[in-house]
């Protein structure tokens, strides 16, 4: 009983130790902002977004495919019973924009970059790297942390524009196919109850987990402790983390938005 | 130099480092022997303020690292070089890349003058061929010889070698102990871990023992060599059984195997 009391109290303690490391990070990566402006922290800086893309091009474009066409089906179902499919457009639409895209490529990437961020940096913790560097006097927080946020900062929205273009297109092919749906009415549908404050919550959600992703993989990269084990342990927990926030952040911004 | 003044340090509720004192004057190559997991990787990393002492003082240069800012830790740091137990070397660059990192980062040099620097230090270790591949394309010897000319780039004044001998095979040793002895000759001042006793013999001015958390014996080369003390003697003769057999680090203490050496 007491085990378990002492184990839950351990638990908290270093959620708590985790989560300020993790806002210190984040704060001092900010206050680095200026470093990123000379020509080998640019030059990191977009191999990452070019790596980061094409790394993970593919699998959102697929799972984002897939996602419009089961919206598209679900919807179109429950409207046809009511007559009402020529409704699917702005359904899809709507949903993909202001959440499933954001949702669905946070989650993509999370799994594909934000666990690789955490195996990066933690690989380099264990095997001595970092401490390489600050004896060097090269700041992780400049040298690593902060290429990796920007380019995730800048990735995640224009993965996800592209993961709700790609996912009303699958939703449109179904519209067509199943339910007799022109691709006119739907994407006139679409744009007519589209507004811009659905685009905007959707890019702010997107920029929000991309900063989440970035700040997590790299907290708990750092904070990697014994070996190969450990390694994997950080990679893990970044990705448990991670789920965690997006699903609560976007909850919350979705909230903000609609009040 | 480097003064260490009572430094105890306590890992994971042990006790690693227990009142270690020891001084390394200018221009001297120390050795430091002891058994695995005595510490002496935790005591370089004292040297460089990677570790702080729970209690005691660490002085480098004249520079307190124990109530130090950022600042202050970074010049101390920007005269040391520090070759790591693995080479630490960043596996996305290559080698010569990582050997201009410290130059590119920090330092405010001519692109020709950084080049110049990086071939003469490669060239050093004898890994002007290699300058061009990733670190994980070299074997591991190469590798430390990679790290070890990174320490160098910066042109330090000291330098601190944990085990550059480790694993490597008996020439790349020889190139490592000529190098120590040529840095030795411009007045560097170096501390060197190490469990190759040919090597410890061929650079060391003096060695030191760690033990029990504290520096057990600090001799001249030739007086170390002909110590009688029971610890120095098991360690140089490799007895398994001898007071370096027990004591706090193992946890364990055995008094049969204190008295089979006396
Ligand atoms: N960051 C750390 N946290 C907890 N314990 C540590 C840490 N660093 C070292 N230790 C422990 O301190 C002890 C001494 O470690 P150290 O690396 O200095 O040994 P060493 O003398 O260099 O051994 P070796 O010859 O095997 O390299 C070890 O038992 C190690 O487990
Ligand atoms: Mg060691």
């Amino acid at each position: 009983m007491t085990g378990w009391i002492e184990a839950l109290g351990h638990f908290l303690g270093r959620s708590a130790e985790t989560t300020g490391y993790g806002l210190v990070l984040l704060c001092r990566t900010i206050l680095n902002l200026p470093h990123l402006f000379t020509r080998r922290r640019m030059r990191d800086c977009l191999n990452l977004i070019f790596t980061y893309t094409l790394g993970s091009f593919t699998v959102t474009a697929v799972v984002a495919l897939f996602t419009g066409m089961i919206l598209a089906l679900n919807g179109g179902d429950s409207l046809a019973s009511l007559g009402q499919e020529n409704l699917i457009g702005r359904i899809v639409a709507i949903s993909m924009i202001r959440e499933m895209g954001p949702f669905m490529t946070a989650l993509i990437l999370t799994a594909s970059l934000g666990s690789g961020i955490a195996a990066e940096i933690g690989t380099m913790k264990v095997s001595e790297e970092i401490d390489a560097l600050e004896i060097m006097s090269i700041s992780p927080v400049k040298f690593l942390v902060l290429p990796r946020l920007i380019a995730l900062t800048l990735v995640t929205p224009v993965m996800t524009i592209f993961a709700a273009f790609i996912g009303i297109l699958g939703a449109s092919i179904v519209a067509a196919n199943n339910f007799g749906v022109t691709w006119i009415a739907f994407s006139n549908d679409a744009l007519e109850n589209l507004q811009l404050g659905d685009v905007q919550i959707g890019l702010i959600k997107s920029v929000v987990f991309g900063i989440t992703i970035a700040t997590v993989g790299s907290t708990q990269g750092l904070l990697t402790r014994g070996g190969a084990t450990g390694v994997g342990e950080a990679a893990r927990r970044a990705v448990v983390i991670t789920f965690l926030l997006v699903i609560i952040l976007g909850y919350y911004l979705s909230w903000w938005y609609l009040s | 130099m480097i003064q260490l003044e009572n430094v105890t340090k306590v890992l994971s509720g042990r006790t690693i480092l227990s009142n270690l004192s020891v001084t390394i004057e200018e221009g001297e190559t120390l050795v430091l022997l002891g058994r695995s997991g005595t510490g002496k990787s935790v005591t370089l990393r004292h040297i460089v303020g990677l570790m702080q002492p729970d209690s005691g003082r660490v002085e480098v240069l004249g520079k307190s690292l124990t109530e130090t800012s950022a600042d202050q830790l970074a010049a101390v740091r920007s005269q040391v070089g520090y070759l790591f137990q693995d080479g630490a070397l960043l596996n996305w660059l290559s080698i010569a890349e990582n050997v201009a990192l410290p130059l590119l980062e920090t330092h405010h040099l001519a692109k020709s003058e950084v080049d110049q620097r990086v071939k003469n230090a490669l060239r050093e270790v004898e890994l002007d061929h290699h300058g061009d591949k990733l670190p994980g394309e070299i074997s591991g010897g190469m590798r430390k010889r990679a790290g070890l000319a990174r320490a160098l780039v910066s042109q330090p004044k000291i330098v601190l070698h944990d085990e550059p001998t480790s694993g490597l095979d008996p020439i790349s040793s020889s190139i490592i102990n000529k190098l120590v002895n040529r840095l030795k000759s411009t007045g560097i001042t170096q501390v060197m871990v190490t469990h190759d006793m040919n090597s410890a013999f061929e650079v060391a001015d003096r060695i030191a023992l760690l033990h029990d958390g504290q520096i057990h014996a600090l001799e001249n080369v030739d007086d170390f060599r002909d110590s009688a003390d029971p610890a120095v003697r098991q360690f140089l003769e490799g007895q398994i059984s001898g007071p370096l057999s027990r004591g706090l680090l193992d946890g364990s203490s055995n008094d049969d195997d204190r008295n089979e050496v006396s």
